[in-house]
C-alpha cells in the first residue's frame, strides 16, 4: 500500500509541474477514451457480422477458401519455424501475441472459421517447438537448408494453389487477403533482388555499381503512388508479348511493382549490413583462400543479414500498409471494400467511419505483432553481439 | 595497364594457355565482365526505348489549355483556361506548401512526443507510447480518409461553431483567424521566408569570419539587421497594409450563408495535414527519443549537479547534442512526408499528383507524366536534403 502511494508520489507527483502535466495528461486520457467508446458502443457494428466474409477476402467463391487456408498453414508453418531457428521468442511477448489476436478472432470468427483458425494454432506451435528442439541437434543444417528452400517454392506454390488446377480468376481476389499476399509476395521477391541490388551498390565493378544505384535511387525517389500509376498504366507495354503477359490482371502488374519498390529499399537495408561487418571478417575469409562468391555468401552476408532482420521486418510492415495504396487504382483490397460496404449496401449507408475503424484495425493488428516481433528480435541481437 | 599481360601472353605458346592466361588476369577479366554486362544492359535499355515508341511521348500536350479548374490556387493564379503547365506548377505549389507546413508541424509534434515518452511523469510517457503504437502501426491512407470523414462530421455551415466570433468551424472547412494584407501579401511572405534563409547563411558565414578575426562585430546582430532591413524595404516597396483578418460569417438577403476572410484549412488540406503531421510524427518521436537515450546518462547527471532547471538541461545540454544523431534520420522522415502527400490523390487536394493524374486523364501521355513527377519529387528530395545537410554541418560542427 505504502508503496503504491510512493509509486504516485515519484512518477506522477513529483513538482508542481507534474501535478499540473499528470492532471492535463488524465483529462486528456478521459478524453479519448469516452469520445472513443461513446462511439464504439453507440455505433451499430451489425455490418462487420453481415460482410465478415468479403471484408476478408472479398468475392473469393466459398468452395474454393480451401486454397487460402492451406497457403496460410504452409506461410504460418514456414514463419514460426523459421523465427523458432533464427531467434525464439520470449514467453512474455508470446502471451502478448496471442492477447493482441484474439480482438479480430473476437470480431471476425465463425464456426467455420474457428476450426481453421485452431488447426492454425496447433501447427505453428507443432512447428515451433519441433524446430526448438531440433535446433539443438545435429540435424540443424539440414534443417536450415530445407526452410531456405521452401521459402524459395513458397511463391510457386502459392500460384500454384490459388490460380492454377481451376483456381478463381485473379480479378475474384479480394479484402485483406489481397493486402497479405501483395505485402507477402513484395517482400519474398523483393528480398532477393535487393540482395543483389546492395552487392551491385558495394561492387567494385563501376558499370554495375551504376546501374544499380540508378534502379535504387530511381524507385526510392518517387512515392509508391507514382509506381502504381506506373503498373497500371504503362507497365503492360514494357512487358514482352510470350504468354499474353501484356494482358495481365492489374493485382499481378501491382506485385511486380511492390516487388520492384520493396527491392530499392530492402537494398539500402542490405547495404547498411553489409558495411556493418568489420573488415577483418572479410580478409580473414581471403586469407582462408575463399574467393569472392564464396566469401559473399558463406561469410559476409549471413552475417548481415542475420543484423538487418529487424530492419527488414521494419520494411515488411511499411510495404503492409502501403499495399492500402492500390486502394488508388480499384483494387479491391481490403480499404476498397470498407469504403464500398457503406457505399452499396442500403442497410448501412452513412457507416463509413465505422468500417474504417475496422479495417484499421486489421492493419494495426499484423502490423504491431510484427513491429513487437523485430523488437524482441533486436533486443536479442544487442544481448548477443 | 596492358603491357604486362602482353608480355605474358607472348611468352605463352598454345592458345589454351593463352585463354588461361587472359582469364586468371584481375584487369582483363574485370574488364571483361563490364564489358558484358553493359552490353546486356545496352539491350534491355534499346527494348525498353523500342517499346517506350509506342506510347504517346512528349511534353506537347502540356502546352495546350488544361480545361478543368483547381479548388486550391496559391501563389499563382489559375483558370481553368490556362495551360497545362500552370496548372502543374499550382500543383507543385501545393505540394510544397502542404509538406512544408507539415514538416513544421511534425516536428514539433515529434520532439514534444520524444521528450514526452521520457518523461518521468508515467501518464505523460504512456499517453506518448499509446499515441506511437496506434498512429504508426496503420496506414497513413486510412487516416487521411479518417479525418476527411470527420471533418466532413463538422456541423453545416448553417450552425457553424464559430468559438465567439474569431473562427468559424463547419463541413465547408475551418477559418482561422490570420493576419494579412491588402495586396501583395503572400509575396511579402515568400520574400520573407526567402531573406530568413538567407540571413541563416549570410550569419554561419559571419560567425566563420568571426572565428578567424577575434573582436568582430557580432553575426547575429548583423544578421539581424540584414533581415529587418529587408522586411522594412519590401514592406513599403510592395504596399504592404496589414490588419488582423478575422474571419466572419454571414446570411444575405437570399438566406445563403457566406464565410469569408481568416486562413482557410479546407477539408481536403486540413485533412491530408492532420494525417501527415500525426503519422509523421509518430516516426520523429522515436527518432528523438532513440537520440536522446543514446547520449551518455552523466550528461544529464552533470546538468542535474550544475543546477539547471529542466527546461535549460534540455534546451542546452540534451537537444543540441542529440540533433547531431537526429538530423539524419529526420532528413528521411522529411522526404517520406513531402512523398506521401502525393496520397491525397485519394481525397482530392489538388497536388502535384492528383494534378498529373487529372492531366493523364484528359490528355494520356502517362509515361511522360511519370517521368515528369519523378523529376519533381528527386528535385524536391534534393532540395530538402541539401538543406539538412547543411544544417548537419553546422550542428556537428558546434563544439567539435
Amino acid at each position: 500500500m505504502i508503496k503504491g502511494i510512493n509509486w504516485i508520489k515519484e512518477n506522477l507527483l513529483s513538482s508542481k509541474i507534474d501535478i499540473f502535466l499528470t492532471i492535463v495528461g488524465a483529462y486528456f486520457i478521459y478524453f479519448i477514451f469516452s469520445l472513443f467508446f461513446n462511439f464504439v458502443f453507440t455505433s451499430d457494428w451489425t455490418l462487420i457480422e453481415v460482410n465478415r466474409k468479403i471484408l476478408l477476402v472479398g468475392l473469393f467463391p466459398e468452395e474454393d477458401l480451401w486454397r487460402i487456408w492451406s497457403v496460410f498453414y504452409v506461410f504460418s508453418v514456414l514463419l514460426t519455424s523459421t523465427i523458432s531457428l533464427v531467434y525464439g521468442l520470449q514467453i512474455r511477448t508470446s502471451i502478448f501475441y496471442v492477447f493482441i489476436l484474439l480482438i479480430p478472432f473476437l470480431i471476425f470468427t465463425t464456426i467455420n472459421m474457428i476450426f481453421h483458425i485452431l488447426i492454425l494454432i496447433i501447427i505453428s506451435l507443432l512447428s515451433y517447438i519441433f524446430v526448438y528442439y531440433l535446433k539443438r541437434t545435429s540435424y540443424r543444417d539440414i534443417l536450415s537448408r530445407i526452410l531456405v528452400i521452401s521459402w524459395i517454392i513458397f511463391i510457386p506454390f502459392l500460384f500454384l494453389v490459388l490460380v492454377l488446377v481451376d483456381g478463381p480468376k485473379v480479378t475474384l481476389w479480394g479484402g485483406f487477403f489481397v493486402n497479405l499476399i501483395l505485402a507477402v509476395i513484395a517482400i519474398l521477391a523483393g528480398f532477393p533482388l535487393g540482395v543483389i541490388f546492395a552487392l551491385g551498390r558495394a561492387s567494385s565493378y563501376k558499370t554495375i555499381k551504376l546501374v544499380s544505384v540508378v534502379f535504387i535511387e530511381t524507385f526510392r525517389g518517387a512515392p509508391l503512388i507514382a509506381w502504381l500509376f506506373f503498373a497500371w498504366f504503362v507497365l503492360p507495354n514494357f512487358l514482352p508479348d510470350l504468354f499474353s503477359l501484356n494482358d495481365i490482371n492489374l493485382v499481378i502488374r501491382a506485385m511486380i511493382v511492390l516487388s520492384l519498390f520493396s527491392s530499392a529499399y530492402i537494398a539500402e537495408v542490405v547495404r547498411g549490413g553489409l558495411q556493418s561487418i568489420p573488415k577483418g571478417q572479410k580478409e580473414a575469409a581471403t586469407a582462408l583462400g575463399l574467393n569472392t562468391f564464396l566469401e559473399l555468401f558463406f561469410i559476409t552476408m549471413p552475417q548481415a543479414i542475420r543484423i538487418v532482420i529487424p530492419a527488414i521486418v521494419s520494411t515488411f510492415i511499411a510495404i503492409f500498409k502501403d499495399t492500402s495504396l492500390v486502394f488508388i487504382l480499384g483494387i479491391t483490397d481490403l480499404l476498397r471494400i470498407g469504403r464500398l460496404i457503406p457505399e452499396q449496401q442500403q442497410e448501412f449507408y452513412g457507416k463509413s467511419i465505422e468500417v474504417l475503424l475496422i479495417v484499421a484495425m486489421l492493419f494495426w493488428v499484423v502490423s504491431i505483432i510484427l513491429s513487437q516481433i523485430s523488437r524482441s528480435i533486436e533486443k536479442r541481437l544487442n544481448v548477443s553481439q | 595497364m596492358f603491357s604486362n599481360l602482353f608480355q605474358q601472353l607472348k611468352t605463352q605458346e598454345t592458345t589454351k594457355k593463352k585463354l588461361e592466361v587472359l582469364f586468371y588476369d584481375r584487369t582483363f577479366r574485370k574488364l571483361l565482365i563490364q564489358l558484358v554486362f553493359s552490353i546486356l544492359m545496352i539491350v534491355f535499355l534499346f527494348y525498353l526505348i523500342a517499346r517506350a515508341f509506342s506510347l504517346e511521348l512528349g511534353f506537347s500536350h502540356l502546352g495546350s489549355r488544361a480545361g478543368f479548374g483547381i479548388s486550391h490556387a496559391f501563389l499563382i493564379d489559375y483558370s481553368s483556361n490556362d495551360s497545362r503547365w500552370q496548372a502543374y506548377f499550382v500543383g507543385i505549389i501545393n505540394t510544397i506548401r502542404v509538406s512544408f507546413i507539415g514538416i513544421l508541424l511534425a516536428t514539433t509534434l515529434g520532439v514534444l512526443m520524444g521528450l514526452a515518452r521520457l518523461s518521468k511523469n508515467f501518464l505523460i510517457s504512456k499517453i506518448s507510447a499509446g499515441y506511437v503504437e496506434f498512429i504508426r502501426n496503420t496506414p497513413l491512407l486510412i487516416q487521411i480518409i479518417f479525418w476527411q470523414l470527420v471533418l466532413l462530421q463538422l456541423p453545416q455551415i448553417s450552425d457553424a461553431l464559430t468559438f465567439g466570433g474569431i473562427s468559424v468551424w463547419s463541413n465547408r472547412g475551418i477559418l482561422l483567424p490570420f493576419i494579412n494584407s491588402v495586396e501583395n501579401g503572400s509575396l511579402w511572405f515568400l520574400i520573407l521566408l526567402i531573406s530568413l534563409i538567407v540571413t541563416l547563411f549570410v550569419r554561419s558565414y559571419l560567425n566563420k569570419f568571426r572565428e578567424e578575426n577575434v573582436n568582430f562585430f557580432s553575426p547575429n546582430l548583423i544578421s539581424l539587421g540584414f533581415f529587418l532591413l529587408i522586411t522594412i524595404i519590401s514592406y513599403f516597396i510592395l504596399g504592404i497594409d496589414l490588419y488582423s483578418d478575422i474571419p466572419s460569417l454571414e446570411v444575405n438577403e437570399y438566406g445563403t450563408y457566406i464565410q469569408s476572410g481568416g486562413f482557410l484549412l479546407s477539408p481536403e488540406f486540413a485533412a491530408i495535414l492532420f494525417a501527415l503531421v500525426l503519422y509523421t510524427g509518430t516516426f520523429i518521436t522515436e527518432i528523438v527519443r532513440g537520440s536522446i537515450q543514446s547520449l551518455p546518462k552523466g550528461q544529464t547527471e552533470a546538468a542535474q549537479a550544475l543546477g539547471l532547471s529542466s527546461y535549460q538541461r534540455i534546451t542546452l545540454i540534451i537537444l543540441p547534442q542529440a540533433l547531431r544523431s537526429i538530423i539524419p534520420p529526420l532528413t528521411n522522415q522529411y522526404l517520406n512526408l513531402t512523398k506521401n502527400s502525393s496520397l491525397s490523390v485519394a481525397i482530392a487536394y489538388p497536388d502535384v499528383f492528383m494534378v498529373s493524374r487529372t492531366i493523364m486523364n484528359n490528355a494520356g501521355h502517362a509515361l511522360p507524366m511519370l517521368f515528369l513527377i519523378l523529376i519533381t519529387f528527386l528535385g524536391l528530395s534534393l532540395f530538402i536534403s541539401m538543406f539538412m545537410n547543411f544544417l548537419n554541418r553546422r550542428v556537428t560542427r558546434i563544439g567539435a
